[in-house]
């Protein structure tokens, strides 16, 4: 990963926490000391439509949009959006596709099921549990807080496996 | 990879960067009407910088007029809209132009190019030439903060709005932004100046004289700014652009020269031709119109630009190979699923009436233009804020056999642009039913508060509109409440009204759903 840009595309539907997903990834990244680009789109996310963030970060990072076949990572909340979010992932990049339905087992309510996502996926980045947390605190309140952290090493634990 | 250090950081979208800034630079007054990718500048300073005052204002005309008016009156103040909201303040922007400012006064302008949530994809940088006004260009969050900063400065300095304007790309965006102190310039005297405040034509005549030597003297500035940056590479290949498609040729062409446009309007002419004569070959790449490619090509430089076929949509980083190519759009097909109205909707319940009855419906700006949408298919235009109700009007006078036309909308937009219209079919005899779809809120941006809710932006109580006194007031034959989810009763009462040769307002209240959250 040395001087490159590392891309994650998440993608599902309105209502599954997507963009807050992207947004605990861009505050890990941040607190690591990393130059970062989040991109998303609003107004139609409550409303049941595609709903799609790329997070980018690196040492200097200029689009926010991920291109077609250039993410490390794919994290996908819903099987029906994968083929279309498929196109993003690089060749040799990684699919995190597959602990989905591990995942959405774990998760006690479907709502903690951005934050699991998001501990599959710090399974593989080389960003430290502290930032993680710190994002978590940054991007959650009151209890959420906590029920977040352990969710997400919920998550961490599937990712690892 | 580098690390930075962190301290004093934090992850700001485009819009909140701007916020950030402005408010480091001694914002004091700022007014929106609530609009996609715009909606958070007016949120985020309601939410976070109680020090500033801030409101929704009913729309945008009346949004510029007061936040104009705060700086006229010595305090920096800001109007921010999206796109077609501009539309809606040109009458004031023009004059604006002329009157000039006392503190600084910045128009914040997000486009939307690809329409991700708008109902056109209009070019708002043809506005700076046409109100003849500077306008910055912000690429990232971090510009936006900056630029934001030096548009309150240019803004005093030339005695001038100043145009931010920003793309959905810019403003949603996140970036690690720097956090700085807030500073508030001493606020300079208020005073009575008939020749600069007094629009009449004399003192228009010598103020359009002052517009002009004004953009002579910001042209120098343009030259000069450090805004409008030329960036040397290796290869023989040389980019004139600005706003998002800079961080998307440098994904493609990181060797390349670059002069990247920050201050884009008035044109640095000398530095364009400089630039183009320091490379081999210069392509302009921009996204919508060809603005910077019709004003190079004029000066006589020898540059490449897209095919017209890339006006159309937003460029992403994948385009740009095809665009510096020269070569046509292929329209893809998106596979996204495509957004709906929420189950619990009220609308549902209100559309299946009028769906059943097989009424010409007359639309408006708001959710329930997803009822456009099969298997629905019930709302048959969407052309601007307020037309949902002069529409219902037009159709009856170019088709006067038809008796099933209706008009929506919504209880904002009523309050917005569609209060005009109703007092207009009053005056003018016009019949038919116009239903105002009232959840309680702005729903499609997520929820704002608005006159009718009794709420202002800090969700502080008010003074309440109250809707069916105003249709009465207005002069309409029949004012219903009726809730929608009442299914026999609202059914019952639209067909008699639909029926009946009069002009009447059925107001279809039922909260919207998001609001409980």
């Amino acid at each position: 990963m040395k001087n490159k840009v590392c891309s994650i595309t998440f993608g599902g539907i309105g209502g599954q926490g997507v963009l807050k997903a992207s947004e605990i990834c861009a505050w890990a990244a941040m607190f690591a000391g990393y130059h970062v680009k989040k991109s998303e789109v609003h107004g139609m996310s409550q409303r049941g439509g595609s709903v799609e963030s790329h997070v980018r970060f690196g040492k200097r990072v200029f689009s926010p949009l991920v291109p077609a076949g250039g993410a490390d990572f794919l994290v996908c909340f819903h099987q029906e959006e994968h083929p279309r979010l498929q196109s993003f992932l690089r060749p040799d990049g990684v699919d995190l596709t597959g602990y989905l339905e591990k995942a959405e087992k774990a998760v006690e309510n479907p709502r903690g099921l951005n934050t699991c996502l998001v501990g599959v996926l710090a399974a593989k980045l080389p960003i430290k549990e502290e930032f993680w947390m710190k994002a978590i605190e940054a991007v959650f309140k009151g209890k959420g807080v906590e029920e977040n952290k352990k969710v997400f090493l919920d998550g961490r634990k599937i990712g690892e496996s | 990879m580098a690390k930075k250090n962190t301290s004093n950081q934090a992850l700001l979208s485009g819009n909140e960067a701007l916020v950030q800034g402005a408010y480091e630079a001694g914002l004091s007054v700022a007014c929106a009407y609530p609009g996609t990718p715009s909606t958070e500048i007016l949120e985020t300073l309601a939410q976070q910088f109680p020090d500033v005052d801030v409101q929704w204002s009913v729309n945008e005309k009346v949004a510029f007029e007061v936040s104009l008016g705060a700086a006229i009156a010595g305090s920096r103040s800001l109007f921010a809209c999206k796109h077609v909201g501009l539309n809606v303040a040109m009458d004031p922007l023009m004059t604006a132009s002329y009157t000039g400012v006392l503190a600084g006064f910045v128009v914040v302008v997000c486009d939307d190019p690809g329409m991700h949530s708008s109902q056109n994809e209009q070019d708002t940088r043809w506005v700076a030439l046409y109100a003849k006004l500077p306008m910055l260009e912000p690429a990232s969050p971090s510009e936006a903060k900056e630029f934001v900063q030096e548009a309150f400065k240019l803004s005093e300095r030339f005695d001038t709005p100043v145009i931010v304007r920003m793309t959905t790309r810019v403003s949603h965006t996140k970036e690690n932004v720097s956090i700085g102190q807030r500073e508030v310039p001493p606020r300079p005297q208020f005073e009575r100046n008939i020749p600069k405040y007094v629009m009449v034509p004399g003192n228009a005549y010598q103020r359009h004289i002052l517009v002009e030597k004004r953009l002579g003297l910001l042209k120098a500035i343009s030259e000069r700014s450090r805004f409008n940056r030329i960036e040397r590479g290796e290869g023989k290949i040389g980019f004139i652009t600005s706003s998002v498609s800079y961080q998307y040729l440098k994904e493609n062409y990181p060797e390349a020269s670059y002069l990247k446009l920050g201050m884009s309007y008035p044109f640095p002419d000398d530095k364009i031709k400089a630039f183009a004569k320091s490379v081999k070959k210069v392509f302009v790449v921009e996204e919508l119109d060809p603005f910077l490619e019709e004003h190079i090509k004029a000066l006589g430089v020898k540059v490449a630009a897209k095919d017209p076929s890339f006006r159309i949509g937003e460029l992403t980083p994948d385009l740009i190979p095809a665009v510096v190519a020269g070569k046509t759009k292929q329209e893809a097909k998106s596979a996204k699923r495509k957004p709906r109205l929420c189950p619990e909707c009220p609308h549902w319940a209100t559309f299946a009436a009028l769906k059943k009855l097989d009424l010409y419906v007359a639309g408006d700006i708001g959710c329930y233009t997803l009822a456009c949408l099969p298997p629905m298919s019930a709302l048959h235009s969407c052309l601007c804020m307020g037309a949902g109700v002069t529409f219902n009007e037009g159709w009856r006078k170019g088709a006067p056999d038809n008796k099933k036309i209706v008009g929506v909308v919504g209880d904002s937009t009523f309050v917005h642009s569609g209060i005009t219209g109703l007092i207009n079919a009053a005056y003018n005899k016009a019949k038919g039913v116009i239903l105002i779809l009232d959840n309680s809120t702005t729903a499609m941006t997520g929820g704002q508060q608005h006159p009718a809710t009794g709420l202002t932006i800090r969700n502080e109580p008010t003074k309440k509109l109250i809707l069916e006194d105003l249709c009465r007031a207005c002069g309409v034959d029949h004012v219903d409440v009726v809730d929608p989810k009442h299914l026999e009763e609202f059914r019952t009462i639209l067909e008699k009204r639909v029926n009946e040769d009069a002009l009447s307002v059925i107001i279809a209240r039922h909260p919207c759903k998001l609001l409980r959250r």
